[in-house]
């Protein structure tokens, strides 16, 4: 009844050694460990099939694992909550049929692992200098104020619109002017979708272990330049979960 | 080669972190990117599906463009300091109170304007989701 499943981590060299410690998803946390085939290994843990996962503790359990590990070797990482039918099926299903193609991406991701910068505007200046660059947002303000909450509510409306589009015309500048200021440093860059109305810039980037501090010079000369306007916060090392796709999954 | 933990370093003006700073990052992550194993096996997804929809939100709504207005309406042009609590106060009380002494729901309307301006929706969903996953992680998707 209770029989056991395996859970999906990422895949990596076949060489490496699980620390003891590590553990995974489940209540208990589960204990991490390998299964090895030609080249490469997946990292797995064994994981109840009477027990949903997803809880906020899996969710960082996953991510911190992968994290630690791309932090020291070269890591594919599986979209949480990959469970296969047992450790046999790891090897049957997952890893013989694609070992050429898992073994050549970790050559390729050798010395390198994930970066994401992420920018946040400053809501007041960034108000600021949509009201001080667009007369209509300016007029708009100013009507809203004489009028009754009620009879504002359009208005208010188009005056959110004009904010938002012009955050987004100024969040495509500041990550493109992003995107130049570390190309020279890392091996690939990838725009992040947005993940808040605030953000300035939101950028996955691929760099040789070598010059991680080239990137961070690199991203810290332009946040003292956006001082005043942009927070940035600087991610990593993680594992390259932007820079993997899969056969079949271009469509997403 | 070990598998382990990883501190965080320091980054001068730029804030540094070994992975996103919450809940919403994790879920942008983890849960949207990465291999997609299921391109190769068949697999059984468990219980996951709901959360990775609700973490979609949209970033652009009528509520956004409401509370980016509001803001707007609040902010002091004349000055470059940023909005105090006396300001905020007059905000909430301008609808009737006017100079009355203060009234009893105003700690809430205050509270309220704070949560709109420092909360995004991706974070009201993480939490969201945290009480969802405590609650009703029992909704099983599919299985074997």
């Amino acid at each position: 009844m209770d029989q056991s499943a395996t859970y999906i981590y990422g895949v990596v060299p076949q060489d490496i050694e699980v620390d003891a410690e590590a553990t995974g998803v489940g209540d208990p946390p589960a204990k991490i460990t390998s299964i090895r085939h030609g080249k490469i290994a997946a990292l797995v843990s064994d994981v109840s099939p009477g027990r949903p996962l997803g809880t906020p503790k899996d969710l960082y359990a996953h991510e911190q694992l992968l994290n630690a590990t791309a932090a020291e070797v070269p890591v594919l990482p599986i979209r949480f909550g990959a469970v296969v039918a047992s450790r046999e099926a790891v090897v049957e299903e997952f890893l013989a049929p694609y070992h050429d193609e898992f073994a050549a991406a970790l050559t390729e991701l050798e010395g390198r692992s994930q970066y994401v910068i992420k920018g946040r505007f400053d809501e007041d200046t960034v108000l600021g200098e949509i009201l001080a660059e667009n007369p209509e947002a300016a007029r708009l303000r100013e009507e809203i104020s004489a009028l009754p909450e009620d009879a504002a509510r359009d208005h208010r409306i188009r005056l959110g619109e004009i904010i938002n589009q012009s955050i987004e015309a100024k969040r495509d500048a500041d990550t493109a002017a992003m995107w130049d200021q570390v190309e020279p440093v890392t091996v690939m860059r990838t725009v992040r979708q947005p993940s808040h109305e605030l953000d300035a810039v939101h950028l996955a980037v691929l760099v040789e272990n070598t010059r991680q501090d080239d990137l961070e010079h690199a991203v810290e000369d332009l946040g003292r330049k956006w001082a005043n306007q942009v927070t940035l916060s600087l991610f990593g090392p993680m594992a390259p979960y932007d820079f993997i796709v899969s056969q079949d999954q271009d469509g997403e | 080669m070990t598998v382990q933990p990883v501190g965080s370093r320091p980054g001068g003006g730029v804030q540094r972190g070994s992975s996103g700073s919450g809940l919403a990052d994790v879920i942008d992550t983890i849960l949207d990117k990465g291999l997609v194993i299921d391109a190769y096996v068949s697999v059984s997804l468990i219980g996951i599906e709901i959360l990775s929809i609700d973490a979609r939100i949209v970033v652009a709504s009528v509520d956004t463009y409401l509370r980016f207005a509001e803001a707007t309406n609040r902010l002091d042009l004349t000055k470059s300091r940023k909005p105090g609590l006396p300001e905020v106060v007059q905000t909430a009380t301008s609808g009737g109170g006017g100079q009355q002494a203060p009234q009893p729901e105003q700690p809430e309307q205050l509270e309220q304007l704070e949560q709109n301006k420092e909360r995004s929706p991706l974070e009201a969903a993480g939490d969201k989701l945290s009480d969802f996953s405590d609650a009703v992680p029992r909704q099983r998707r599919q299985e074997g």
